[in-house]
C-alpha cells in the first residue's frame, strides 16, 4: 500500500472516531435535556473555519506551515466530516426556515463541489498525459496562435503551387471556425472524442478531391489540426480545474459568513 | 539545397536577400564555406607575434621541444591562441577556492600567493553567506514583496567587502587589507615561472584554494585545450603534471576506492606510480551537446568513445570526474546498461575473470564519455600483482546487467543519459499524472523570491514525469565555467548551486553554458520600480537567477511544500535508484 493511500485511511479512520464521538455526545446531551444542537454547531463552525484556514495557508507560502498535501488531505476527511456533523447538527437532510434553507444550499454547493473538484483533479491529470502534449495554460493563445498562422500560410501556399482552391475553400468553410479558437469544450471536458472525429471526418471528406501535390498538404493541415485538437482538450481540461475553484471559493466563503451570523442568532436568542 | 550566406549587397539573380540585409546564394548541390577552425576565435583576441616571441624565451617554454608538436598545432600556434596575458594588481584573486576552472596560469613577473589553510571566509571572495530568514522574516515577505518582480536595493552593490571592477572576462575581485590576510592565513608565496591551477582545469574539479596577487603580477593564462595539447606532445611538461597529480590527489583518489581501499601503503605507491591518465569528450560539452542534438544525433555511437565492445582490455578505467555511458550493441544503435560518475570503475570483473580463468577476453560493452570525463587507467599487470590475489568476492560482470531485464525497464535511465539529466543532483521531477496544473508551486516559488518565481513547470517529459526547467545543481555544473567573479558557486552547506546576486555582473557566461536553459537573465528594476540601465551602454542591467532551493527560506524547497497533490520531488540521480519510483 502507498504512503498516501495508507495516510489516507489514517485520516478517515480518525474522522470516523471524531463522528462517533460527536454523535455519542448528541445521544447523551439529548437525554440530559441539553440541546444537542448547540455542541454539534461548535464542532462544525470550528471545522469550517480550520477548512477555510487551507486558502490562507496556500496563500503563505513562504512560512514553513507544513506541506500543502498533508493540508489537502485534512481538507478531504475533514470536508466529509463536516457533511456528517451538518447532518447531525440538523438532524435531517433539509431544514426549515429560509434563512436555515439558504445556509444549508450554499453548505451543499461547498460540499459537492468540493467533491466534484477532487474527482475532476484526481481524473484530469493522467488523460492530459496521455495526449501526447504538455502545455502551460497560459501559453494557449498563443499556441493556437501559432498553429492558425501556420494553417493559413499552408493553404495560401497550397493555392499558390497547384492553382487549386479546394483545400482552401474547404478551409473557409470548415477549418477557419475550428482553428480561430479552443472549440468542442464540454466534448472534450467529457473526455469523448468528438473532436477527434470531426477532424478526422473532414480531412476525409476533403482527400477524394485533391491531387497528390494537395494531398501533401492536407496531410500537414490534418498534423496541425489533430495538434490543434489536442491543445482544445488541454483547454477545457486546465479550464475546469482552475475554475471549479472559482466556484467553491467564494461559495465558501457565503456559506463561512452566513454560519457566522447563524451563530451569532443562535448565541443572542436561543441560548 | 544549401545556401552560404555573406554581405556583399550586390543584386544578382543567384542570390536571394534575407530579412536582415544579407545576401544569400543559392546553389543547387552544395554550398562552399570554410570549415571552423579550433582557433578561430582565439582566448587571447590582443596575443601579438611578439607577445609568442617573448613567451618562447621563458625557461618554462624554452625548456619544450617545439618540434614535437605537429605541425597543425604548432607550440607557437597554442601560445598565440590558447593563451592570453593578464595583469593583476596587488591584492587581487587570480583563483577563488572552490571555482570550476577552465585555465592554468604561469607566473611571468610579481609573486602570489596560495592560501593554505584556513581558507579565506566565503564573503572576502566574493562569495555570499546564506542567511536563513527566521519565521517572523520569512512572513514578513507578504507585505515586503512588491508587485513589480526583481526589485533590487543598489545601494547594497556598493558595500561589500570585496569589490569588483572591469567587463566581463576582466572582472576581478581584491582584497583589502593583504598584511591582514597574511597575519591570519597560513599562505605560500608563488613566484616567476610557478604554474598553478592546472589540475582543476584538466581534472574538471574545483580549485583547492584561493591564490591573490602580493604585488602587480603579469600571468599568462592557458586555457584547457591548450594545456591538453601542450601536455600532449611535451612529455617533460607531462610528465611534471603527472607527478604533481601524484604527489597531491592521487593516493587520496585511490585509498578512497573501494577496490584499493584495502592494499598496503607500498602497494598503493606502487599502484599510483603506474597509473596513467586520460581525458575524453569537450571540456565545454554543453556546446558539441547541443550541437549534436541540434543535427539530430543521439546515441552512445555518436559519444567519444572510451573504450568499445569486443575490444580487449587493458586496465581498469577508473573515472575521476564526468559521467560515462555503459552500453552494448542492441540493433542498429546501443542499449544503455547503466552510467558511471566520479568514484566509479569499469572494466574490473572482465580483467579478473580473464586472470583467473586464464584467457583472453573481450569487453562485454562499450564506455563512452558522456561530455567530459577524466579517467585513470590502471594497467591489467599492476591489478594482477597487487589486487586480483585478494580478490575474496567475485565481482558480478557488466554484461549481467543485461539479463533478464526488459528494454522498457531501463527506458527511464535510456530517456536520462540522452537527455544528460543524470547530472542532476536536485531535479525538479513533476508526476504529471497527478498534477492538476495549478501553478501553485510556481506561485509559491515567487511569494519566496521577491515575486518571480526561478523556475518555469514546463520540460522535457517521459512517460507520466516531467523534468521541469528548474537549476538540477548538477554534479558537474558547467554553468560555473568561466564565471569572470565567481558569483555562481556551490553553497557552503548543502552543496547547492547558488548566485551571489551582489557581485553577478550579468554576462550571462553561466546562462549560456547551462545546457539544459535552467538559469534566466532578469532585468533588475531599484526599490521605487525604476528600471536600471547602465550610463555607458545604455543597455538594461541584468542579474543571473535560478533555483537555490529557497537557500535563505525557513522550510526548504517552497515548490514542494506548496504541492498539494504530491507530485513534486527533487530528485539525485546519482547512483541511479531514482528509477525504481519512474517505473511506478
Amino acid at each position: 500500500m502507498k504512503l498516501a493511500t495508507a495516510r489516507r485511511i489514517v485520516y478517515l479512520i480518525l474522522a470516523a472516531a471524531l463522528f462517533m464521538v460527536a454523535a455519542l455526545q448528541v445521544q447523551i446531551g439529548s437525554r440530559t435535556l441539553h440541546d444537542p444542537a448547540i455542541l454539534t454547531g461548535y464542532y462544525l463552525f470550528g471545522l469550517m473555519v480550520l477548512l477555510g484556514l487551507f486558502n490562507l495557508r496556500k496563500k503563505l507560502a513562504m512560512i514553513p506551515l507544513g506541506s500543502a498535501a498533508a493540508w489537502l488531505r485534512v481538507h478531504v476527511v475533514g470536508g466529509l466530516l463536516a457533511l456528517a456533523l451538518f447532518w447531525l447538527h440538523m438532524g435531517r437532510l433539509w431544514p426549515d426556515g429560509f434563512y436555515e434553507q439558504l445556509l444549508a444550499l450554499t453548505f451543499y454547493l461547498v460540499s459537492f463541489s468540493g467533491v466534484a473538484g477532487y474527482v475532476l483533479q484526481r481524473a484530469y491529470p493522467s488523460r492530459l498525459t496521455q495526449s501526447g502534449i504538455e502545455i502551460i495554460y497560459e501559453r494557449i493563445p498563443a499556441e493556437l496562435a501559432a498553429i492558425r498562422e501556420e494553417a493559413e500560410a499552408l493553404v495560401i501556399k497550397c493555392a499558390e503551387e497547384t492553382d487549386s482552391d479546394t483545400i482552401a475553400r474547404h478551409y473557409l468553410e470548415t477549418f477557419h471556425w475550428f482553428f480561430s479558437r479552443p472549440r468542442h469544450f464540454w466534448s472534450h471536458a467529457l473526455c469523448n472524442r468528438k473532436g477527434a472525429h470531426w477532424v478526422r471526418h473532414e480531412v476525409d471528406h476533403l482527400r477524394r478531391y485533391l491531387n497528390e501535390a494537395e494531398q501533401t498538404y492536407l496531410d500537414r493541415l490534418a498534423e496541425l489540426a489533430v495538434t490543434k485538437n489536442r491543445i482544445d482538450f488541454h483547454y477545457s481540461a486546465q479550464s475546469i480545474m482552475k475554475r471549479w475553484l472559482l466556484f467553491h471559493l467564494p461559495v465558501a466563503v457565503t456559506a463561512l459568513a452566513l454560519s457566522i451570523w447563524h451563530f451569532m442568532l443562535v448565541h443572542v436568542y436561543a441560548l | 539545397m544549401a545556401t552560404s550566406v555573406w554581405n556583399t549587397g550586390q543584386d544578382d539573380p543567384g542570390q536571394q536577400q534575407t530579412a536582415d540585409g544579407f545576401m544569400v546564394l543559392v546553389e543547387n548541390s552544395f554550398a562552399m564555406m570554410a570549415r571552423p577552425q579550433r582557433w578561430d576565435s582565439p582566448f587571447g583576441p590582443d596575443m601579438t607575434d611578439f607577445d609568442v616571441e617573448m613567451l618562447m624565451g621563458l625557461p618554462v617554454i624554452a625548456a619544450m621541444s617545439p618540434e614535437r608538436f605537429p605541425k597543425h598545432t604548432p607550440l607557437t600556434g597554442i601560445l598565440k591562441n590558447d593563451t592570453r596575458l593578464l595583469d593583476f594588481k596587488a591584492g587581487e584573486i587570480v583563483v577563488r577556492e572552490g571555482d570550476y576552472g577552465n585555465s592554468a596560469f604561469l607566473i611571468l613577473d610579481g609573486n602570489l600567493r596560495v592560501v593554505l589553510a584556513p581558507n579565506l571566509p566565503r564573503d572576502m571572495i566574493g562569495r555570499q553567506q546564506a542567511k536563513k530568514k527566521n519565521f517572523f522574516q520569512a512572513a514578513a515577505q507578504l507585505w515586503t514583496n512588491t508587485w513589480i518582480p526583481e526589485v533590487r536595493d543598489k545601494t547594497r552593490y556598493a558595500d561589500q567587502a570585496s569589490h569588483a571592477h572591469g567587463k566581463g572576462a576582466e572582472t576581478h575581485v581584491f582584497l583589502q587589507d593583504i598584511p591582514a590576510v597574511l597575519d591570519q592565513y597560513r599562505t605560500a608565496q608563488l613566484t616567476v615561472d610557478a604554474l598553478f591551477g592546472e589540475l582543476a582545469a584538466l581534472g574538471r574539479v574545483p580549485r583547492t584554494a584561493s591564490v591573490f596577487a602580493e604585488t602587480d603580477v603579469k600571468l599568462l593564462e592557458i586555457r584547457w585545450q591548450g594545456l591538453r595539447e601542450i601536455r600532449k606532445y611535451d612529455d617533460s611538461f607531462r610528465a611534471a603534471i603527472d607527478q604533481r597529480y601524484r604527489n597531491n590527489a592521487l593516493d587520496n583518489a585511490l585509498r578512497e576506492s573501494e577496490l584499493f581501499g584495502n592494499l598496503e601503503e607500498e602497494e598503493l605507491q606502487r599502484v599510483a606510480e603506474s597509473v596513467l591518465f586520460e581525458t575524453y569528450g569537450s571540456f565545454d560539452w554543453n556546446i558539441s551537446y547541443k550541437k549534436l542534438r541540434s543535427s539530430g544525433k543521439a546515441g552512445a555511437q555518436h559519444e567519444p568513445a572510451i573504450t568499445r565492445q569486443g575490444d580487449y582490455p587493458d586496465g581498469l578505467l577508473m573515472i575521476r570526474a564526468g559521467f560515462a555511458r555503459v552500453s552494448v550493441k542492441l540493433g542498429t544503435g546501443e542499449r544503455t546498461l547503466s552510467y558511471l560518475g566520479a568514484g566509479d570503475h569499469y572494466g574490473f570483473s572482465g580483467l579478473y575473470y580473464a586472470w583467473r580463468d586464464g584467457e583472453t577476453r573481450a569487453l562485454s560493452a562499450s564506455l563512452t564519455a558522456l561530455g567530459y570525463v577524466d579517467v585513470l587507467r590502471v594497467p591489467a599487470h599492476i591489478l594482477e600483482t597487487y589486487l586480483f590475489p585478494k580478490i575474496e568476492t567475485l565481482p558480478p560482470l557488466l554484461s549481467d546487467l543485461a539479463t533478464g531485464r526488459r528494454l522498457s525497464e531501463d527506458s527511464a535511465m535510456e530517456w536520462a543519459v540522452e537527455e544528460r539529466f543524470i547530472n542532476g543532483t536536485k531535479s525538479m521531477l513533476i508526476d504529471i499524472d497527478r498534477c492538476v496544473r495549478c501553478d501553485d508551486c510556481v506561485r509559491a516559488c515567487a511569494a519566496t523570491h521577491g515575486g518571480n518565481p526561478r523556475f518555469t513547470r514546463h520540460g522535457k517529459t517521459f512517460d507520466h514525469w516531467m523534468l521541469a526547467n528548474a537549476c538540477m545543481h548538477c554534479t558537474d555544473p558547467l554553468c560555473m565555467i568561466g564565471c569572470p567573479t565567481g558569483a555562481i558557486h556551490r553553497s557552503e552547506m548543502g552543496g547547492m548551486v547558488v548566485i551571489n546576486d551582489d557581485t553577478c555582473i550579468g554576462c550571462a557566461t553561466c546562462a549560456n553554458s547551462c545546457p539544459y536553459n535552467n538559469i534566466r537573465m532578469v532585468e533588475i528594476r531599484d526599490m521605487d520600480g525604476t528600471a536600471l540601465i547602465d550610463p555607458d551602454s545604455q543597455r538594461p542591467i541584468v542579474k543571473a537567477t535560478k533555483c537555490d532551493l529557497c537557500a535563505s527560506n525557513p522550510g526548504g524547497p517552497a515548490c514542494i511544500r506548496a504541492c498539494a497533490h504530491d507530485a513534486l520531488q527533487r530528485v539525485d540521480f546519482e547512483g541511479g535508484s531514482i528509477f525504481e519510483s519512474f517505473r511506478r
